[in-house]
């Protein structure tokens, strides 16, 4: 499976070593790490963010050991991506390809629409449709967003893009 | 210190309406005297070199017609450069209507004054936003004081802010919801689910949307406000026509409902950093300083020493924009008295 765990490490060096060495030692694949050191929790933790590929049994051993070392786990779970985005359509959505323009968003690699929520328009308003995109690091995410930018400029439509 | 006021519509009688009533508080308070030496409006003026009495001059605005028209030798035809020639003044107050393709009549009003050595403050946004620089380079080579916090945001002292306090820090970004219009009409369909055309009857009903809204929704109002603030805080020279604009257009409640299950809301954001230079709705995170209500304004700069600062505010009405002309008339007296 893959696993999302997502814990608080002191901001001291070595910390991120120290809870890597369980990970590997269970023989689980890393695929993601964010270490977001610019965004401090307010007693001044570094979220980190873990992705792995792990047999479903070590998860909780890793988990355990990972708390042990003292780290604080703030969420564990099965997990395909490590980013996401929220991006807002207003178009002709169904009209213009919908099965294509997801098809083309798909093609981007290490990136997906994980959700779609459609909403049709009433008395005169356009339809518009709410696209979850997830993507395994920020280059792809942003990769995403730049084709379904592309898409929609082809398309007409308006893309309401989340603030940075 | 003897002001003349160009322009006599809402600002106008707005400023000398806050003239009256904190006339002695300014005195008071920060030791400022002001005469007001003549008043113009499209069709006369009023001059008095030894100060117009304030409150027949409100009076005569509140009449139909030209104020020249309503006071004891006021001189119907008499036009605003003759007043920037004519008459003894040490600040203009430059508030005739805005023209963004131009910027006239202010911008050749700012132009007189500055080469006459007057001292400039201005709610217009046209000359600022067609020819900061020039204004800029003028008002140095004058040696005057050249002021226009009323131009952006209203009340919020912006320029007061990154110019003033923040001057130790360089500004690497700005980001603004920048239009009252638009960011009520935002707000109301986000909460009551009701029509983008409802809910702009119902601002102009109110006042804040203006009867031709067109510049305020399609965007263009805004992309104004941020080629000023770029030109002013980020020392750039763009025009308005470098801005890539988006508006507000074709978002409807439905829109702002799928934002808000996300924990976000749509607002009309103008941004400024060294790659971009933009108008167009954006997805803000409700717990975001910028995610401001109805017809607040809120502008975050990002910094490098404070990092991120953010102020919201009234963005635009008489009273409110008269406290950004005061506080630039107030400013401009202590440079001139030091």
């Amino acid at each position: 499976m893959r696993a999302r765990i997502e814990m608080e490490l002191e901001d001291t060096p070595g910390q991120l070593l120290k809870i890597l060495e369980p990970i590997s030692r269970h023989g689980a694949n890393i695929k993601n790490i964010v270490h977001q050191r610019e965004e401090l929790t307010p007693l001044g933790k570094v979220p980190v963010t873990v992705i792995i590929d792990v047999k479903e049994d070590h998860l909780k051993e890793i988990v355990e050991e990972i708390k042990d070392i003292g780290a604080r786990i703030t969420r564990v779970g099965e997990e395909e991506a490590a980013l996401r985005a929220v991006v807002l359509l207003v178009g002709d959505i169904i009209e213009t390809g919908i099965k294509d323009s997801i098809e083309r968003l798909n093609s981007v690699e290490g990136a997906k629409v994980a959700d779609l929520n459609l909403s049709i328009g009433e008395s005169g308003e356009e339809p518009s449709a709410r696209v979850i995109l997830w993507a395994i690091d920020q280059e792809r995410l942003q990769s995403a967003i730049s084709k379904l930018k592309e898409i929609a400029s082809e398309k007409n439509l308006l893309v309401i893009e989340p603030m940075r | 210190m003897k002001v003349a006021l160009i322009g006599f519509g809402n600002l106008g009688k707005g400023l000398t309406r806050v003239l009256l009533e904190k006339g002695d508080y300014l005195k008071e308070k920060s030791g400022v005297f002001l005469e007001v030496t003549a008043a113009v409006d499209s069709g006369g003026a009023i001059i008095d070199e030894e100060g117009i009495n304030i409150k027949d001059l409100l009076e005569a605005g509140q009449r139909e017609g030209s104020i020249a028209e309503h006071i004891d030798g006021g001189e119907i035809g008499t036009t605003a450069l003759d007043v920037i020639e004519r008459v003894n003044s040490d600040l203009v107050v430059e508030l005739t209507p805005t023209s963004i393709k131009d910027g006239e009549p202010g911008l050749t009003h700012i132009k007189k004054s500055m080469e006459l050595g007057k001292h400039v403050v201005t709610a217009n946004k046209g000359p600022l936003v067609v020819g900061f620089q020039e204004l800029e380079k003028l008002s140095k080579e004058a040696g005057v004081e050249f002021r226009y916090s009323a131009t952006v945001g209203g009340a919020m002292p912006i320029f007061g802010l990154a110019k003033g306090q923040m001057s130790g820090d360089s500004i690497s970004e700005i980001q603004g919801v920048l239009n009252g219009t638009t960011n009520y009409i935002l707000t109301r369909m986000a909460e009551e689910g009701a029509p983008f055309d409802v809910v702009l009857n119902e601002a102009q009903e109110l006042g804040i949307a203006e009867e031709d809204p067109t510049l305020d929704i399609d965007g263009v109002d805004t992309a104004a406000k941020i080629t000023i603030l770029t030109n002013s805080l980020l020392d750039r020279n763009v025009k308005l026509d470098d801005v890539k604009i988006e508006g507000i257009s074709r978002i409807g409640p439905k829109v702002t409902k799928l934002a808000q299950e996300t924990g976000n809301e749509v607002k009309l954001v103008g941004i400024a950093n060294s790659h971009t230079l933009e108008v167009s709705p954006k997805l803000v995170p409700s717990n975001n300083p910028l995610a401001v209500k109805g017809s607040l304004n809120s502008v975050t700069l990002k910094t490098d020493l404070a990092k991120e600062i953010t102020i919201t505010g009234f963005g635009a009405g008489p009273r409110e924009t008269s406290s950004a002309l005061l506080g630039d008339i107030v400013n401009v007296y202590k440079s001139v008295e030091v």
